[in-house]
């Protein structure tokens, strides 16, 4: 019970610090990024890379985090440009049409190129005690470094000026350009820093499993699910929404198994969707 | 201090304003009125960056910013209260003024004047933007457009939903912020208001300007008087 409690809240700590990101950019720019799982699959890759060329692993989780940052910029810089001339819904779809394809060919290239590839990171010492359950050490650690990272985040839109900034676009694009806001830059910058956190989702998790070539997908279907749950836009939304969808992701798993668990995941969102169409956190329209 | 020639503009349906021309010389309060549809939120759209113009020049203490994009201008010294508002609705009234002053934080004696003018906003520093009422919210969006320091402020009609007292208060705050040097220029359907506080005026009627002059000429023309100060 205690047990599956406390790894609902691992899993769901990195639900939250990933659709944290998606969450971000659709709600400053419009812009559903349907290539941020491989975004963090190319960083995990860049890891994997590394060490095998003799990198130390924390080295080579910097290159990984820097190479998920720089996917960001690259995003921002190339594909996103046409996208960046519509507005509203036209931007939306072209935006996730365009990330969409740009899942396929990274994945394709992926599957081609390094099939059997995959990042375990592994961290040594014995189980870890809490609340008289013993705890892999991997998963703790990694839960340790996603409330450091998502505290940051959040101290970071609250209380410095850029954090603001950012945050006054999602609020009102208008309103944001006329005390001098950039909208573009900010943008550019959140791109940048959701690639960031979406390789330390890649680092993390792999502390718990090993990230594969292939788990791009997935990653963002869970990210998409935990965003529309906890509201688009809202960071904080996507914390609690993540832990709440991850603690049921792990009561239905171990209780009817793996496979049932996704439909769970999914009920759970359409339920949430019907009951409150903007999420638990989001902003009425 | 600003100076538009030749002003075109519109949207794809055709232009809404055409080869408008006006000044605003510093330290003067200026209005420009007209009634609805009339083109003064396209005027100022253009003006401010907000609205490619079509063709013509704005000018502002001697460079051209026609073209420039709105968070360019807003960077110049001029700032722009739009009648929509355009707060930061889910953020403290204490951080929708901070943003003004983007991107410097906010200076400690300008965050005193404001709320000095605006006691009330003083009262709800910690209160969220969108949960204010019209009156407060007006004042807020004064207040943020202060923030930055400005040496012009543009004002979209501030009266827009407030009540008959609160739309008095919100042109009595600006008489003082006029009082204190800075200039001002407003558009303005309530023309009472807008003619207490201007040095001079300009009407605008289906996109032209008509009719110029100084607050008191205008106040004695006929078809002023007639069309917006309801006096036969």
């Amino acid at each position: 019970m205690i047990a599956n409690l406390l790894d609902g809240i691992v899993l769901g700590l990195q639900f939250g610090l990933l659709a944290g990101g998606l969450t971000l950019v659709y709600g400053l720019g419009g812009v559903l990024n349907l290539a941020y799982g491989q975004m963090a699959v190319l960083s995990a890759m860049a890891v994997v890379l590394s060490m095998e060329a003799g990198l130390a692993p924390i080295p080579a989780v910097a290159v990984g985090l820097l190479a998920g940052g720089l996917l960001g910029l690259l995003l921002d810089l190339t594909i996103l440009r046409p996208v960046y001339r519509l507005q509203g819904e036209a931007r939306v779809l072209l935006s996730l049409l365009l990330t969409l394809g740009m899942a396929f060919m990274v994945d394709g290239f992926l599957t081609w190129r390094y099939p059997t590839k995959a990042l375990t990171l592994r961290i040594g010492g014995g189980p870890v005690e809490i609340l008289g359950v013993r705890m892999v050490r991997g998963g703790v650690v990694a839960s340790v470094i996603t409330i450091l990272v998502l505290s940051g985040l959040l101290l970071f839109f609250r209380k410095t000026t850029l954090g603001r900034a950012i945050r006054s676009v999602i609020e009102d694009e208008q309103g944001a350009r006329l005390v001098g806001i950039d909208p573009q830059r900010m943008l550019r910058l959140i791109l940048v820093l959701t690639g960031v956190l979406a390789a330390l989702v890649a680092v993390t998790r792999s502390l718990v499993t090993p990230v594969a070539v292939t788990a791009g997908f997935e990653l963002t279907v869970s990210a998409l699910i935990v965003t529309v749950v906890g509201g688009l836009g809202s960071v904080g939304g996507a914390i609690l929404a993540g832990i709440l969808l991850g603690i049921i992701s792990t009561f239905a798993a171990s209780s009817i198994g793996t496979v049932l668990s996704l439909i769970i995941l999914l009920v759970a969102a359409a339920v949430t969707i019907l009951i409150r169409p903007s999420g638990l956190l989001g902003v009425k329209e | 201090m600003l100076e538009v020639r030749g002003l075109t503009a519109g949207y794809q349906g055709g232009d809404v304003i055409r080869d408008i021309g006006f000044h605003v010389d510093e330290g003067e309060a200026v209005m420009i009125i007209g009634s609805n549809g009339a083109g003064k939120t396209s005027l100022f759209r253009a003006v401010l960056g907000l609205l490619q113009p079509s063709s013509g020049n704005v000018v502002f203490q001697g460079e051209g910013i026609s073209g420039l994009a709105a968070q360019r201008i807003a960077r110049l010294g001029i700032s722009f209260v739009p009648a929509e508002r355009h707060l930061f609705p889910r953020m403290t009234v204490q951080d929708n003024l901070a943003l003004g002053a983007y991107p410097n934080r906010p200076d400690p004696k300008t965050m005193k004047v404001v709320l000095d003018l605006f006691p009330r906003l003083a009262e709800r520093r910690r209160q969220h933007a969108g949960t204010m009422s019209g009156g407060e919210q007006q004042m807020l969006a004064v207040g943020r457009a202060l923030m930055s320091e400005p040496r012009l402020l543009v004002l979209d009609e501030p009266t827009t939903g407030l009540a008959p007292k609160l739309a008095a208060e919100a042109y009595q705050a600006l008489r003082t912020l006029k009082g204190s040097g800075l200039t001002v220029l407003v558009a303005e359907q309530q023309v009472p208001l807008a003619m207490a506080l201007s040095d001079r005026g300009y009407v605008l009627e289906n996109g032209v300007i008509s009719k110029e002059g100084t607050s008191a000429e205008l106040a004695k023309d006929p078809d002023v008087r007639r069309s917006y100060l309801g006096i036969a």
